[in-house]
Order: C-alpha cells, then sequence, then structure tokens
C-alpha cells in the first residue's frame, strides 16, 4: 500500500481522511475537544466543491448532515459527548431510514458539561445505544494518529455498505495530540472507495426497502427522478407509514440482521504481544498507548503481559475475546470511566472474575498505575 | 545530539504561546528521523488557567503520550500557578527554567533542582521587541540546555510555521534565548 509521512494531530487526520474518502458535507456546531475537526474541514471543503456549515445547535448539525446523505453525498458531524446526547434523536431517525452518515465523537469527561478539555471515555455505551429502539451500533475506536485517518475511511466505506450511522470514537488526547503518523496516500483511499448501491431500473419497480432480510435499504439519491418516502415510523417497502404486523417486525429484525449477520466485515482489533501472554490487558483509544508502555515496561521486567485491543468496539470482538479469555487467566480491562466495556468484555468471555482499571478525573491513566496493577494481580 | 529518550515540559497560562513551541520541538525531531510527540492539557477556561505542554523525543517508537511525572528533564516555566502545580514532574536533578518576575521558586527548591533564572518574557518584550516571541525565546533555551536537536533543524521547522514577514524577529528571538541560555549555563 502507498503511503505518506505527516506531522500532524488526530483531529486534522480525522477531517483529513473525512475529505479523502469523499465526504462533500459537514455540518455541525464546534464542540470542545472536537472543534479541530470542523476548522480544518471548513477549510478543505468549499476548495473541492464540497459544504461545511455552522449550524445553530448541534440538532441542527446532525439534520442537515442526513438531508445531504438523503441527496446521496457522504456526510460528516463532529462532535463531543454533549453534542451526541442532543444528536440522539435524530442518529435514531438515521437508523431507522437507513440514511448513512459519519459522526465523530472526541470525547471528554461527562455526563452533562462534564470536563470540556479532558480526556475520558465516558461515551462507550452512548455510542451503542444512542437512541431509543433496536438497532445494531457501528462504532469504531482510534488508537493511534494514523487509526484518526484510517478509522475515518473505513467509517465512510462502512455507512455506505450498512446503510446507517457509523460512529468513530476518538479521545481528547488522541484528538490532540500532535505527531507523526503513516498513513494511506489519497489516492489509496479513493481507489478503495465503494459507493453505495443504487437502483437503475424504471422507477414505477423501485421500492428501496424491500429487501433481503439481511441486508440494507437501497436509496437512491433524491432529486433523480426516484420517488419514496422517509419516515421515522415503521414503514413498508415504499418507506410509507405503516403498522402491518409482518412488515413492522422484519424491518426491526432487519435492521439488527444487517448488521448481526455481517460481523465479520467489521470485526477489527489489533494484538500486541499476545503470543505468549499471562495477563491480557484490554484497552482501545489512547489508553491503549499508555498499555503499550506498561507492556514494553513489564516486559523487560520478564512479566508476559499482552495487549488485546478492539478497534471495531461495536460489535465487539467478542469471539476472539473468549478465544484468549478460555486460555489466560488474568484479565485486565483498562479504560476511562467505570467499566462501560468491562461489561462488554464479561459477557463476551462468559467471565466474572475480569479485573478493571477505571479513571474518571479527566486525568490520563498513567502506564505506571496499569503496572502497579497489574503487578497486584500476578 | 542526544540518543535516548528526552521529557521537557513546559508551562505557563493559556494564551501564552506554549503549545505552538511544542508543536516546533516535535516536528523538527520528526524532520531529522527520530520520534517526535506533543501533547497539552488545559483548562476550559483556556486564556489564564493553567497549560502544560509534554514534549517528548526518542529515537525508538513512542507510546504513552505524556511525559510520566517524575521522568521529566526539563521544564520551562512562565507562571507561578503552573509551576507550583507541575514541579514535582521533574526528577530530582532535573532543570527548571523559570522567568523570575513570575515565578518564585523556594529554597528546597533550588536544593532539590537545577533552577535557572531567566526573564523570558522581559527579552521578548524589550530586546526582541514583541512580547509574542516569548515562546520561540524558550525554545531556543530548552534546546541549548538540553542539547534535544540540531540547532538549523529547529530553526528551519520553526520557521516554517510563523509567517515569512516576522522571520527575522523569530530569528533574532532564538539566537538571544540561546545566548540567554549559555550564560546562564556558564
Amino acid at each position: 500500500m502507498a503511503t505518506r509521512e505527516v506531522i500532524s494531530t488526530g483531529n486534522e487526520l480525522a477531517a483529513t481522511a473525512a475529505v479523502d474518502a469523499g465526504c462533500k458535507f459537514f455540518g455541525g456546531y464546534p464542540l470542545t475537544p472536537s472543534s479541530e475537526i470542523m476548522h480544518v474541514i471548513s477549510d478543505l471543503l468549499p476548495k473541492i466543491g464540497g459544504t461545511s456549515i455552522q449550524m445553530e445547535d448541534e440538532i441542527a448539525g446532525i439534520c442537515c448532515v442526513i438531508g445531504a446523505a438523503m441527496a446521496g453525498d457522504r456526510a460528516l458531524s463532529a462532535t463531543s459527548g454533549p453534542g451526541v446526547s442532543l444528536k440522539a434523536e435524530n442518529l435514531g431517525l438515521a437508523q431507522m431510514t437507513e440514511v448513512p452518515l459519519v459522526l465523530i465523537n472526541v470525547m471528554r469527561g461527562g455526563p452533562s458539561t462534564g470536563l470540556p478539555t479532558r480526556v475520558s471515555q465516558g461515551d462507550v455505551l452512548q455510542a451503542k445505544n444512542p437512541s431509543h429502539g433496536d438497532y445494531k451500533s457501528i462504532t469504531l475506536c482510534a488508537g493511534s494518529l494514523a487509526e484518526c485517518y484510517t478509522e475515518t475511511v473505513r467509517a465512510f466505506n462502512l455507512a455506505d455498505r450498512f446503510m446507517q450511522p457509523v460512529i468513530v470514537l476518538l479521545d481528547e488526547t488522541i484528538g490532540h495530540m500532535h505527531g507523526k503518523a503513516i498513513i494511506p496516500t489519497s489516492e489509496e483511499v479513493k481507489a478503495g472507495i465503494v459507493p453505495r448501491k443504487s437502483f437503475d431500473g424504471p422507477a414505477d419497480e423501485y421500492f428501496p426497502y424491500e429487501c433481503e432480510a439481511d441486508e440494507p435499504a437501497v436509496l437512491n439519491p433524491m432529486f433523480k427522478g426516484y420517488r419514496y418516502h422517509f419516515t421515522g415510523l415503521h414503514h413498508d417497502k415504499h418507506g410509507f407509514p405503516t403498522e402491518e404486523i409482518e412488515t413492522c417486525r422484519k424491518l426491526i429484525q432487519r435492521l439488527e440482521d444487517k448488521v448481526a449477520m455481517h460481523e465479520d466485515e467489521l470485526e477489527s482489533y489489533e494484538e500486541f504481544m499476545m503470543d505468549d501472554a499471562d495477563i491480557m490487558i484490554v484497552a482501545y483509544g489512547s489508553v491503549s498507548l499508555a498499555a503499550k508502555e506498561t507492556i514494553r515496561n513489564l516486559r523487560a521486567e520478564g512479566i508476559k503481559a499482552g495487549l488485546f485491543r478492539p478497534i471495531t468496539l461495536w460489535p465487539s470482538p467478542a469471539t476472539k475475546m473468549k478465544e484468549y479469555a478460555d486460555k489466560i487467566k488474568d484479565v485486565l480491562v483498562v479504560e476511562l470511566n467505570i467499566g462501560q466495556y468491562h461489561s462488554e468484555v464479561q459477557r463476551a468471555t462468559a467471565r466474572l472474575d475480569i479485573d478493571g482499571l477505571f479513571k474518571v478525573n479527566g486525568r490520563a491513566i498513567s502506564p505506571n498505575e496499569i503496572a502497579a496493577k497489574v503487578k497486584e494481580l500476578y | 545530539m542526544s540518543d535516548s529518550k528526552v521529557l521537557m515540559r513546559f508551562t505557563g497560562v493559556g494564551g501564552q504561546g506554549v503549545l505552538l513551541a511544542g508543536e516546533i520541538f516535535a516536528a523538527a525531531k520528526i524532520k531529522t528521523g527520530g520520534q517526535g510527540l506533543k501533547t497539552a492539557t488545559y483548562t476550559s477556561q483556556v486564556r489564564g488557567g493553567p497549560t502544560v505542554v509534554d514534549i517528548q523525543l526518542d529515537n525508538k517508537e513512542i507510546y504513552y503520550p505524556y511525559a510520566v511525572d517524575g521522568d521529566v528533564d526539563f521544564m520551562l516555566s512562565v507562571a507561578q500557578m503552573s509551576y507550583v502545580l507541575f514541579k514535582n514532574g521533574v526528577k530530582p536533578g532535573g532543570t527548571i527554567v523559570v522567568d523570575p518576575n513570575l515565578v518564585h521558586p523556594t529554597e528546597e527548591d533550588r536544593k532539590t533542582w537545577n533552577i535557572y533564572e531567566i526573564p523570558i518574557i522581559t527579552i521578548a518584550k524589550e530586546e526582541v521587541g514583541n512580547v509574542i516571541t516569548q515562546s520561540v525565546v524558550a525554545l531556543a533555551i530548552a534546546n541549548t540546555m538540553m542539547n534535544a536537536i540540531d540547532k538549523t533543524a529547529l530553526v528551519d521547522t520553526m520557521l516554517s510555521k510563523v509567517p515569512a514577514k516576522v522571520h527575522e524577529v523569530n530569528k533574532k528571538a532564538y539566537e538571544l534565548g540561546e545566548k540567554y541560555a549559555k550564560e546562564a549555563m556558564a
């Protein structure tokens, strides 16, 4: 793969990635610590004929992104946890209507206004279920500067494949840190773009929501001669509201199954020094960087620790985590919340004795803290 | 040049330009073939709140993005509040540079660390003639004392990040910072 070396921040890389991945529309409202994404993309998009608009609030920000995506554009919004709270209802609308979009959440301390400039991973469960109702979230989490770029690109491709919002989680540390990243060239990214499916038959034979039980809707861009309906109500094959029992059941089951039956296309994780590990640390995002530093130090002392790092957080790499947890006794989940992913690791591994190291004061977890916890267990 | 890891910490209050100094250091190290990483923490009160910038320069891959407290080799501080908050991150025997008009170390501090007093802001304001160049004066002091990066590479990177019309004034700021650092160490 052709690559390039850049010196940048995570937020800048995410914005650049969106443009390289074909994003033509950004709508949002600047929110610390995500604001630089908007700053950068508002410079980039007008130069390529795209649009970046600062709306009156977070809700309008996601609404105009949904509109742009209905019109056929790849579209992005970026915010932090409080912004996702406000956008939640319309993220549900995009799930129900199957409108593809990407939302980047650069996590800060919460709940509510929380700690605006401080790092946190408190939005992991929010990303799983931002809105009410049944649907299956796709959430990716960057664990390096390079991944701020590559995971944003992947998010756009997955959004068009699965026809639904895809959330990319960054955190304040990853979003703001400034250093070297090796990323694919923009030509490489463009070559990998798979546009969303469309219907090119006669307009009177087009039924956007008539699809296989495990496949997403096929939504032609608006204004191209194909008439159909968008609604948040349960809807039929044309998109018009219905309460017909079997149609309603099939619709919601399909929203689940279009993701659940294709998890192999979504699964992504990193194994770091796991080959001979006696202790498995599970961490993601910026915390995984502290974990790698810890493991490098512990290995020098003869302690065989390894890192399992989920990159796709939802759906989780459950099968792989269970495979490891079946043979490794000591499993430690380290995260900047009070066990939001810990409960998923417990579920995936069917083990209630999973240890945890959690922190919620807006400060990073240091390698020394992780090492102390590992030595306590070991 | 130093072969091993160098951990530097610039502390001040928001708005003093310490963030840019950190970016310049990291970028210059990367351009000379090494690894450099800058992270910053600040409060939601951006102007006036305590700000700390961690700069890590290494020849092997840097994972954890912050300087670990107790491991910091060099700290520069231009605000009392930040000095007090962050001084204990510096390892005993490490180097601390303070602006004596703004930061007042205790006698105990002077026994723990090598403390140098350089009036960074006065130099920028009166000798360079532009207070904004204080971050470049600081950059020069840090690099001169730590011998961290080839001077030409650092100055070139610095100049690439500031508008052409202020190149001369920033070069002057660097030279003055270097001069004061050498005098302080002499």
